[in-house]
């Protein structure tokens, strides 16, 4: 006991979609005994099935979510009484609850705070719905993340500089929202150690992500400024772009940021005419002249490897790396422990440790490391396990209760 | 009065811009004791980085870095001289938490990695952030947020097929790097709870934007060999799944749910297109986006934003509008959940902030304090705290350590 940083913490995940089941993954990661609670109706839902690693039949695609490994699975009907009474039990006997419904749904099952926290005093329960749990205009819209970060604004950054026009992306909402949801739940464990209280943590996840844009807020409230577009820049950083280079849609990014590091640069790549212009030797004078030195940058790139680029610029302490895309990133050239790790293996290890690395939690710790200890659960895998170990259920009882679609 | 969550905790937050600023300032709003270490004489860079009030430049007066400070105490060090180095080994000896994001080479040179502040204080946790982590082989090169979203598969994915790749914007992947290193290192400070041992945690910029935020874009080429690429407006996933003009702005324009692509198509008046076969299956019809946008793109061109969302909300459909800064500032909906801050600063004066990205019944979230001057704490942190006297501050001051 104590090897994982969460052992001895136990949570009930009735996370959808991406931001829910992405939280109660990280806390399974580090040792938490996380029991994912479904019923067959409610399945892990579409949303992610280009997530499942086995791309083959329905069960496939459950067994093998990648947000649901080293959960235990239980199936559990919450709109009948029996279904309810048993999650409030088995609530009393757990540290965590985390979903991500729409504020209501929790409270019209009987299961919101109030009646979780008569059941265990000490439950925190994290909700993270979009736009919070207190009343206000946007609360009842129907959104997914790319229709939350318009509303919240970040949409509007997101585009070329130069024609204004937006572009699409999965957008950041659901995972940042899970991270800044995991930090929370940390910080109320922190609080129950000394308090012995447990609380309710209300997220609104276009809230949590509109931390990521202070820059922005902060002119508009300052002075009054609206940003649009950034394109691929950012103030007081010039050059800061990505950049064609030699070969078929290759590309590599470079950023300097100061006037030693732009010194730098004209060094590396060989001190050329246009590079020694004195308009272009302090960060004001790039900035002004931000167009003509893409292109002048650009037409240096464009005749060269991203690798080159890239080994030639950090060598003088320049930022630089190549643009890469998932074949990119999976054969990596310079990364050993990469291509060891990514096997397209049939057996279930080779499986597991490729989902771990392509949709793990990334950090690191040295005497606490995450792992991976079993794939996602089949539905209702473990309903022995929680049921009859944690609550005391004889088979007969958990056979009857099967019988009764309670457990399903 | 309930205190704050991570009241008593004690964290060293030393390290340059948004990434570790962003991480201290979460801890900080939690309750945690952060001190803010800068070189002496220059501070962190998000200082100079602004926006200013009236455009004003000055160091005590950035939108950015008053944004990403507050809660904290403010000292001037620099831990790199043979003085500093004293001073500071004694705050990692107060600390539980040190946050830091040098590069992992001159932390080694320095004597301040790990290795060397582990025997100083055996239950630090130290946070690391990096561009490219401490175990690939690009652990010592140089990035900003740009480099590390370019190596993650994220800027493959965001842009015109023909045009560059484009960057999520405002060095999303050192938010990231902030959060996350908060996250792990909590993760470390509740082990040291069972071990009664601190350790070393690191997060790489380029691993949390590439496998956290890039969400299923490696497992699909792996599993399935369908590589994510630069579609522009749209994501190649489903139908539909895009931003599109209308009169007076965009719309996000997305579903899963056929009952809402129905509603739209109601909406419209059912026009014969909705029988177009190739919408049968809306996971495969966005090989045929353009022909099928040329549809209802016009319609949508010819109608504002608040028409739209009200024919939308009134159905219950998932589609938004894409609000501008300052529609989001000035929405009801934030007004009413209180979520924008008035801080008030001696020399910037008071300006409304984002606010909490969480809220605790019983721990609440809170401004305390202002973003520090630069080096405003050092009587405090460093007199009455580390013991030195008012003469050492002097020397110290003088000499440049502080």
């Amino acid at each position: 006991m104590g090897k994982y940083a969460l052992s001895g913490i136990r949570a009930l995940d009735l996370g959808q979609v991406w931001a829910g089941p992405l939280l109660g993954s990280m806390l399974a990661d580090h040792g938490a005994e996380v029991i994912k609670v479904l019923t067959a109706s409610r399945t892990w839902g579409a949303m992610m099935k280009g997530a499942s690693p086995l791309n083959g039949g329905e069960d496939e695609v459950r067994s093998f979510q990648t947000y649901d490994r080293n959960k235990y699975g239980l199936s559990l009907n919450l709109r009948t009484e029996a279904g309810r009474d048993l999650f409030l039990r088995l609530a009393a006997k757990s540290d965590i609850v985390l979903e991500n419904f729409h504020p209501d749904v929790m409270p019209r099952l009987g299961l919101g705070y109030d009646a979780l926290s008569r059941a265990n005093p000490r439950i925190i329960m994290a909700s993270l719905s979009a736009s919070g749990a207190t009343p206000g205009p946007w609360r009842d819209l129907v959104t997914y993340g790319p229709s939350l970060a318009a509303l919240y604004g970040l949409k509007s950054l997101l585009g070329y500089h130069d024609s204004g026009r937006l572009l699409e992306d999965t957008a950041d909402l659901d995972p940042t929202a899970a991270a800044h949801a995991f930090l929370a739940l940390l910080a109320a464990l922190e609080y129950r150690e000394r308090s012995g209280r447990g609380q309710f943590i209300d997220m609104g996840q276009g809230e949590a992500a509109l931390c990521r844009i202070g820059e922005a807020i902060m002119d508009y409230t300052m002075n009054g400024r609206v940003w649009g577009p950034q394109g691929n820049r950012y103030a007081g950083f010039a050059p800061h772009g990505v950049y064609r280079a030699a070969g078929d849609d290759r590309w590599v990014s470079i950023a300097v940021g100061s006037d030693d590091e732009w010194r730098a640069f004209v060094e590396a790549i060989g001190a050329p005419q246009w590079a020694r212009d004195p308009r272009f030797a302090d960060g004001y004078g790039r900035a002004t002249h931000q167009d003509e030195l893409d292109a002048r940058v650009e037409s240096w790139t464009r005749e060269r490897d991203p690798w080159e680029i890239t080994r030639l610029l950090q060598a003088r302490g320049v930022a630089a790396f190549p643009v890469l895309g998932s074949p990119g990133i999976l054969v990596d050239p310079n990364d050993e422990a990469l291509r060891q790790n990514v096997r397209i293996d049939p057996s279930l290890e080779g499986r597991i440790q490729a989902s771990q690395m392509l949709s793990g939690v990334p950090w690191k710790h040295s005497k606490t490391p995450a792992a991976l200890f079993r794939p996602a659960p089949a539905l209702g895998q473990h309903n022995d396990y929680v049921l009859g170990d944690i609550l005391g259920l004889s088979a007969a009882e958990i056979a009857r209760l099967a019988d009764e679609g309670v457990v399903a | 009065m309930a205190d704050a969550a991570l009241a008593g905790l004690r964290v060293v937050e030393w390290g340059d811009f948004i990434a570790p600023s962003y991480c201290g300032k979460l801890l900080a709003d939690l309750g945690a004791e952060v001190v803010k270490v800068e070189l002496p004489g220059r501070g962190d860079r998000a200082r100079r980085q602004g926006p200013f009030p009236n455009d004003d430049p000055h160091p005590e007066k950035s939108g950015l870095f008053l944004y990403l400070n507050s809660n904290k105490l403010g000292v001037t060090l620099d831990p790199a001289t043979p003085s500093g180095r004293t001073l500071f080994l004694d705050l990692v000896r107060w600390a539980d938490v040190l946050v830091e994001n040098h590069l992992p080479s001159w932390l080694e040179e320095q004597q301040l990695d790990y290795a060397a502040l582990e025997p100083v204080n055996p239950r630090l946790v130290m946070a690391s952030i990096t561009p490219f982590g401490y175990d690939t082989p690009y652990r010592d090169f140089r990035g900003y947020a740009l480099n590390a979203t370019a190596g993650s598969g994220i800027a493959w994915r965001i842009g015109d097929p023909d045009r560059a790749p484009v960057w999520l914007p405002l060095c999303a992947a050192d938010y990231q790097g902030g959060v996350h290193a908060a996250c792990a290192a909590m993760a470390a400070v509740a082990a040291r709870r069972l071990t009664g041992e601190g350790q070393h945690t690191w997060v790489a910029e380029v691993e949390l934007m590439g496998s956290v935020l890039g969400g299923s874009q490696l497992a699909r080429y792996l599993y399935q060999g369908h590589e994510v690429t630069r579609a522009g407006n749209r994501m190649r996933q489903f139908y539909p799944w895009q931003v599109m003009p209308c009169a007076d702005g965009y719309f996000e324009i997305i579903t899963m749910v056929d009952s809402q692509w129905a509603s739209f198509i109601d909406l419209m008046g059912n026009p014969d297109w909705k029988d177009d076969e190739r919408l049968a299956n809306r996971w495969l019809a966005w090989q045929w986006a353009d022909d099928i946008d040329a549809y209802w793109a016009p319609w949508l061109k010819e109608r504002t934003k608040a028409e739209l969302w009200q024919a939308f909300r009134e159905r219950h459909i998932s589609f938004q509008p894409v609000h501008t800064t300052a529609e989001v500032v000035e929405s009801d909906q934030l007004r009413e959940r209180g979520y924008f801050v008035e801080i008030g600063h001696p020399d910037a004066g008071t300006f409304r902030y984002p606010g909490a990205p969480y809220r605790f019944s019983e721990t609440p979230w809170a401004i305390r304090r202002p973003a520090p001057r630069l080096g405003e704490h050092n009587a405090l942190v460093f007199g009455e705290w580390l013991g030195r006297s008012a003469g050492d501050l002097v020397a110290l001051a003088r000499a440049g350590v502080i």
